[in-house]
């Protein structure tokens, strides 16, 4: 016995030992925290009183967030429960997913912004801004905001917004395209005109709608320069604001603990109006019988993405509210249209009448709503017509027309998983299958990964194709141009679609100044995709949150960013 | 003993060395571009095109391996194509809770399972055996998801007696880091409330983890001390007039530990396999999450960074089950 103890500590030993080896990294980090005490503490030893002057304004923010930072009790705290798997980045001119562009989006600010469910710009950083047709180029003019501050005390400035854009740029990031192609903005076309005054121009092929979308976006946020440049390492400060923020919103980073929860507590700076919450924890739970049993026990406040088994659960229980919201993808089929039959527009209608869509969204249970076009609902341009809706006769006199034999077999790749609305999208697939049957063509399921699904679709080899799509701004622009324009390389070059008319019309609409004028270039354009597109439109998944009862103040706005803002809720 | 470990440790490293090729390999048989999968859908070309010359898969295969070979012999794991940050900080971050919930699965099995196997052995066909057989034929039996979906229900949510999913409860900052395991930084650190909560939440994931390796631990402990037992030299004992507790515990438990530790190496892969779908379940943020979602997206540096981490731990604990061997019983010689 004793001898099986010895061998249990050497084992113990040995798995110390593999162990001991994290010790030496993460110390960094760890001690960070101390850091500012010890500047703080610095300066007052110094006995000069002229130099005395200028640190302690420093070290007060330092000890009014110390003051702040006593823990915050259950009750001030919120803790939201979802699957944060995809967190990769904290740092606004890096981060590109969904969890983190929450976590960054009420931690920085950027100069204009949406109301919750309004898709008209509204000012934020920037209080007002002026566009202008200055010939060959657009000229932006923004007017910050005098009263805005950094959580660090320090005013945003100007030169705080032209180094965080440029800064975004340089580090070329998952996201850089938005500002480098999407807004062809060049560092040399930004500059400070005063503290308080940013100027941009753009090329007249860029939408100035589009711009101001994409400086909603967590992109266009602004840091604080002095803050990132302390701390700029080899990255420009990258890997520092994973764990640590810069930025003028409403919350600070206390912590983001790495596959598991990340941290913020309130802003004891914030310039705007000051959260009820002093704690938001982001917690990650990719498992949804995890996720229902954290809301029904109250271990969370809210929960996201929630499947419609959990929805049933909780239906009915008087502690918890279930609220659905709007995502911004839509979920749809891809249709080569080069590969024969497809090649012929009446098979691709014919097929869209042969879809039985009613059933779909039964399907779903609540998990999507029925969207034929390919602006999602709440983004300017939507028109919300539904053509579409099983019609044999009429899809079987389409497929006539066309000329096709009966029994024409049609590959269908259908990734494997869960579709976005929380249905595997091989029900939906066979469920498809079926309806097209009907009409007497034969779709043949193969199933892949989504990661091989994509090599095969981005390579125009796929000849119907199952899969979702999410804008990458919160503009109609966003769909549009993958969804029409060929040259884009995107969505409509995958189906080998190539429409230049309708391009055309998309690039016009883009760059219209007066919104109705766009919506309306939009319909035409949305109506034509329809019926001459090679897509099959099939719905708009929706976001299930479970809320505890005592929650109020949530919202969860697809267009704007952050989704859904902390400092708006409150617990009764 | 020295000889021995140093001639363990050369193969340890030849070990790894075809571990690193056959892994490689077998990335490239995938009929899939990682940065593909790692920039999304939404990337343009240009962006794919870049992504792939800054992680050097343009570059012919043959190179690529050497390029990645290098940099292992200089302890440099490569960089994850998904998480963007280094695989040995990713490992860093996630082995120690895996660690630590595969040495608490381990304890339990070992306190379990040796002292039930021999008391079944000792009351052979008595009721306590009867019980223990019952126990062990449930864990060898009852698949670990469902334990864990069990044991979360009825002791999480329906009782409450035991916090639920992760490694502590939401609210509460984890310890200082030193050695990443909650429960061992907090005592280094003091922080004793941390240690009472990190203790509750390993309870339930580590009797699920712990629980099949249990029921085998217990099942090999009786029938080897039912084997011993009946020998000459423990009737020889007994017939000394040594009590039965002595005869048991001194004389044929040692004896009778022999296949009982081999056991304990095999089963401690499977606890490390099983961690895999425990930390699922308890979400426990661990090496096992980690590799699936590295699967699940290709990154192919992490997937490979996560089996050199298990090509290191198994022959490492074969060696400590061989060294184990010759404690128990020195005529085993170890060359």
């Amino acid at each position: 016995m004793k001898r099986a103890i010895y061998l249990m500590l050497s084992l113990l030993a040995l798995l110390g030992l593999l162990a001991a080896c994290t010790g030496v990294q993460p110390a960094a980090p760890a001690s960070q925290p101390e850091a500012p005490a010890e500047q703080a503490a610095a300066p007052t030893e110094e006995a000069e009183p002229a130099e005395e002057a200028a640190p302690t304004e420093e070290a007060q923010p330092a000890e009014e967030a110390a003051a702040e930072s006593a823990p915050a009790t259950r009750e001030e705290t919120l803790i939201f429960a979802q699957d944060l798997t995809d967190l990769l980045s904290l740092d606004p001119a890096v981060v590109y997913e969904f969890g983190g562009i929450v976590v960054v989006g009420n931690v920085y600010e950027t100069l204009v912004s949406f109301d919750p469910g309004d898709p008209t710009i509204k000012p934020l950083l920037a209080e007002s801004w002026d566009i202008q047709d200055s010939g060959d180029m657009w000229t932006v003019t923004f007017n910050l905001n005098p009263a805005a501050t950094f959580a660090s005390g320090r005013p945003v400035t100007a030169a705080d917004v032209v180094y965080s854009w440029s800064r975004a740029i340089d580090l070329n990031k998952s996201p850089a395209f938005l500002l480098i192609d999407v807004a062809q903005l060049t560092k040399e076309n930004m500059q400070a005109v005063d503290e308080q005054t940013v100027e941009v121009k753009l090329p007249k092929t860029v939408s100035p709608q589009v711009f101001l979308s994409i400086l909603s976006f967590t992109i266009g946020a602004v840091v604080d320069q002095a803050e990132v440049e302390a701390n700029a390492g080899e990255d420009m400060g990258s890997t520092w604001l994973n764990d640590n923020s810069a930025g003028s919103g409403p919350y600070i980073l206390e912590a983001w603990e790495r596959d598991a929860q990340v941290r913020l507590r309130v802003n004891p700076n914030y310039w705007g109006e000051a959260p009820a919450l002093k704690q938001v924890i982001m917690q990650n739970m990719p498992e949804l019988a995890n996720l229902q049993a954290a809301i029904e026990t109250g271990d969370a406040d809210i929960v996201q993405g929630l499947g419609s088994e959990q929805v049933q659960a909780l239906e009915g229980n008087p502690d918890i509210q279930i609220v659905s919201a709007d995502s911004t993808i839509l979920v749809y089929i891809g249709m080569n249209a080069q590969s024969p039959p497809l090649d012929k527009v009446e098979v691709r209608e014919a097929i869209r009448y042969a879809i039985n869509y009613d059933e779909i969204i039964t399907l779903l249970g609540g998990g999507g709503k029925l969207v034929q076009e390919i602006i999602p609902a709440g983004f300017l341009g939507h028109t919300g017509q539904n053509p579409f809706q099983q019609d044999l006769a009429k899809a079987q006199e389409f497929l006539t027309q066309a000329g096709v034999a009966e029994g024409t077999e049609i590959e269908f790749l259908v990734p494997t998983g869960l579709a976005p609305g929380g249905i595997e999208f091989s029900t939906l697939a066979a469920k498809i299958q079926n309806d097209v049957q009907q009409i007497g063509l034969t779709l043949n399921i193969q199933q892949v990964e989504v990661s091989e699904l994509l090599n095969i679709y981005r390579a125009q080899e796929g000849e119907m194709v199952f899969i979702y799509w999410g804008p990458d701004f919160p503009d109609p622009d966003g769909n549009v141009t993958p969804f029409t324009n060929f040259e884009a390389q995107s969505i409509a070059w995958r189906n080998a679609w190539d429409n230049p008319e309708i391009a055309q019309l998309g690039k016009e609409a883009a760059i219209e100044q007066d919104p109705e004028r766009r919506a309306e270039l939009y319909q035409q354009l949305v109506e034509r995709v329809m019926h001459e597109g090679p897509y099959i439109m099939l719905y708009q998944p929706t976001q299930i949150f479970g809320l505890r009862s005592n929650i109020s103040g949530f919202k969860y706005d697809p267009i704007d960013t952050p989704n859904i803002t902390f400092a708006a809720i409150s617990k009764n | 003993m020295t000889r021995f470990i140093f001639r363990r440790i050369l193969g340890l490293l030849l070990v790894l060395l075809g571990v690193s090729v056959f892994t490689f390999s077998l990335a490239q048989l995938v009929p899939v571009d990682p940065a593909v999968v790692a920039l999304g859908q939404n990337a343009r070309e240009e962006q794919i095109a870049a992504y792939r010359a800054e992680l050097g898969l343009d570059r012919p295969v043959v190179e690529q391996y050497f390029i990645y070979l290098r940099r292992l012999l200089q302890g440099d794991l490569g960089n994850s194509i998904r998480t963007r940050r280094a695989v040995a900080a990713d490992l860093l971050d996630f082995l120690p809770a895996t660690i630590e919930l595969s040495l608490a699965a381990l304890l339990v099995s070992l306190l379990l399972g040796i002292p039930l196997g021999i008391l079944a052995s000792t009351q052979r066909n008595g009721l306590l055996d009867a019980l223990a057989r019952l126990f062990a034929l449930v864990g060898g039996s009852l698949p670990i998801f469902y334990l864990g979906l069990l044991g979360l229900g009825l002791f999480y949510r329906q009782l409450r007696w035991l916090p639920g999913p992760g490694r502590l409860d939401t609210t509460m900052p984890p310890p200082t880091q030193i050695t990443g395991m909650f429960t061992v930084d907090a005592v280094l650190t003091s922080n004793w409330p941390v240690l009472q909560n990190s203790l509750a939440h390993l309870v339930l994931p580590a009797l699920t983890l712990g629980y099949y390796s249990t029921a085998v631990l217990l099942r090999m402990t009786r029938s080897a001390m039912l084997e011993v037992l009946s020998q000459d030299y423990v009737r020889t004992a007994r017939a000394k007039g040594l009590r039965e507790r002595w005869v048991v515990l001194r004389h044929a438990l040692k004896n009778g530990m022999l296949p009982v530790l081999t056991t304990v190496g095999v089963t401690f892969g499977s606890l490390l396999s099983g961690a895999v779908l425990t930390e699922t379940i308890f979400n426990w943020p661990g090496l096992g999450r980690y590799a699936t979602t590295s699967v699940t997206s290709l990154d192919f540096p992490a997937v490979m960074g996560v089996t050199l981490v298990a090509a290191i731990v198994y022959p490492t604990v074969n060696m400590l089950v061989d060294l184990g061997y010759h404690l128990l019983d020195p005529r085993i010689k170890l060359d």
